[in-house]
């Protein structure tokens, strides 16, 4: 069984429109009126359970909940196929806005919440609960920010009481929580790096220094390291080798990249879980981030379509170990 | 059909060393009329709900309430909430609890649920261990 903990999940609300006017008109035409909208159950962990569920694996959600927004959350998730295990909290959970103008939803505008706080009597009770179900779980996937005021240490710590329980860490996160955390050996680490293009003090300006990045951090123990390149191209570094997985697809294709990235991480647990080797992991990864990408919904589960996806997927073993 | 295909499936729970006022909290926040108990084990070891909190606050009003009009003092049940409000669940929780397993009929289900009169069972696997709630309205919607 898969546990994915989302600390700061998220409710996602996206808006369609066909112009977005802002501080270009007069005021009685600030009005930007939605073509359509969509509200779904957000945070990276939380995105990887609605995945996961729809490919048919067993999973529970984990994290903090609260308020309204909490129990949209919760309902999204388990009308998707989802067991929640959440912590309720005082604090509301947090809404993320995206908007996607007609003909430029490859450049989304987002809005993100920082969420509220966690107290420690919260976190107390969360990790009491955690506790209990890694008698239960072979992967433990940590996502996503941490909640205000929560140490940057947690993942850290989470993925040592996982390691300690015998499950794999898969860690998706950025900033100081992935500083933290990559030194303790996850399985497999997807850094985010959509707020600022370094990793380790190293800048990822080129495909050279992507693959220097994630050496770094795969000689700490990770087998697997998986590090965005360009919109539609990814560097993944194993122990042994370095892999570039690509497709031709253009980004002005894409209707909706909203959760695209955590589909994408999804995918390759997916299918390293059911037994696949790296290189059908990645393909089928990058295949399902594409088939969500390019639907106007956040979460693609259509088998079909992901398959259909495949062919326009490359992964290249650029480099083996020592070669 | 069996209990797994329509139960709901979440893991909400207390332990028996949780104060009553932290559960009223929970059961305020998550919206559930009851909640199970739950060893450190995941085990299913006990029951509570807004009832029994009621009943611990004023023995004998439910059996009142049958006999009677009596309509309670409202002093008297804060008082006595104020009173337990920092004990343990488990001077109050029920050890007797029903409960069904994913693998039972959602016949025997919609029985328990009837014959208790109660809201909501918890679920459990077949070591025993917690997997969902089964709710009258899941048990409605799958009849309809």
């Amino acid at each position: 069984m898969i546990i994915t903990v989302t600390l700061n999940p998220a409710v996602d609300k996206v808006y369609w429109v066909d112009r977005l006017r802002i501080c270009e008109v007069a005021e009685e035409e600030f009005m930007t009126r939605a073509l359509r909208s969509a509200t779904s159950a957000g945070g990276k962990g939380v995105n990887m359970s609605v995945f996961l569920s729809g490919m048919g694996m067993e999973n529970v959600a984990m994290g903090f909940v609260g308020g309204h927004t909490g129990h949209v959350v919760v309902r999204d998730l388990r009308d998707r196929g989802v067991t929640t295990n959440f912590i309720w909290t005082r604090e509301e959970t947090r809404t993320n806005v995206t908007v996607l103008e007609q003909g430029h939803e490859s450049v989304p505008m987002l809005i993100g919440e920082a969420g509220g706080g966690v107290t420690d009597h919260e976190m107390e009770r969360f990790l009491r609960r955690y506790r209990r179900m890694l008698g239960r779980a072979e992967w433990v996937v940590l996502a996503g920010s941490i909640p205000p005021g929560i140490d940057a240490t947690i993942y850290r710590d989470l993925a040592q009481m996982a390691q300690d329980a015998g499950a794999k860490v898969v860690l998706s996160a950025g900033g100081e929580a992935l500083v933290q955390t990559f030194e303790s050996c996850p399985y497999l680490v997807k850094p985010d790096t959509r707020e600022h293009r370094e990793l380790m003090g190293i800048d990822l300006a080129s495909k050279e220094k992507i693959i220097e990045a994630g050496r770094h951090i795969a000689s700490c123990g990770a087998e697997m390291v998986v590090i965005s390149h360009e919109v539609t191209g990814d560097i993944a570094v194993t122990r042994d080798a370095v892999w570039e997985i690509r497709t031709p697809v253009r980004p002005v294709e894409f209707r909706n990249l909203v959760g695209a990235d955590d589909v994408f991480l999804a995918g390759i647990l997916f299918r390293l879980v059911e037994g696949d080797g790296v290189e059908q992991a990645l393909r089928f990864g990058l295949a399902a981030g594409l088939a969500s990408a390019e639907s106007e919904e956040k979460v693609c589960r259509e088998i079909e379509r992901i398959e259909a996806e495949m062919p326009k997927v490359t992964v290249e073993r650029l480099e083996r170990e020592g070669a | 059909m069996k209990v797994r295909e329509i139960m709901t499936k979440d893991l909400t729970a207390v332990e028996k060393d949780v104060p009553v006022r932290e559960l009223i909290f929970i059961l305020e926040n998550a919206e559930m009329p009851n909640m199970p108990v739950v060893g450190d084990d995941g085990m299913l070891i006990g029951f509570i709900s807004e009832k029994d909190l009621i009943r611990a606050a004023l023995p004998g009003y439910f059996e009142m309430l049958h006999s009677a009009s009596f309509i309670p003092d409202m002093n008297q049940l804060s008082t006595k909430l104020l009173k337990i409000a920092d004990e343990p669940i488990e001077n109050y929780m029920r050890r007797e609890v029903h409960y069904v397993t994913e693998d039972d009929d959602d016949l025997r289900a919609a029985d328990l649920v009837i014959r208790q009169g109660v809201k909501n069972l918890p679920v459990v696997d077949a070591d025993g261990r917690l997997v969902g709630r089964v709710r009258r309205i899941d048990l409605l919607r799958h009849f309809l």
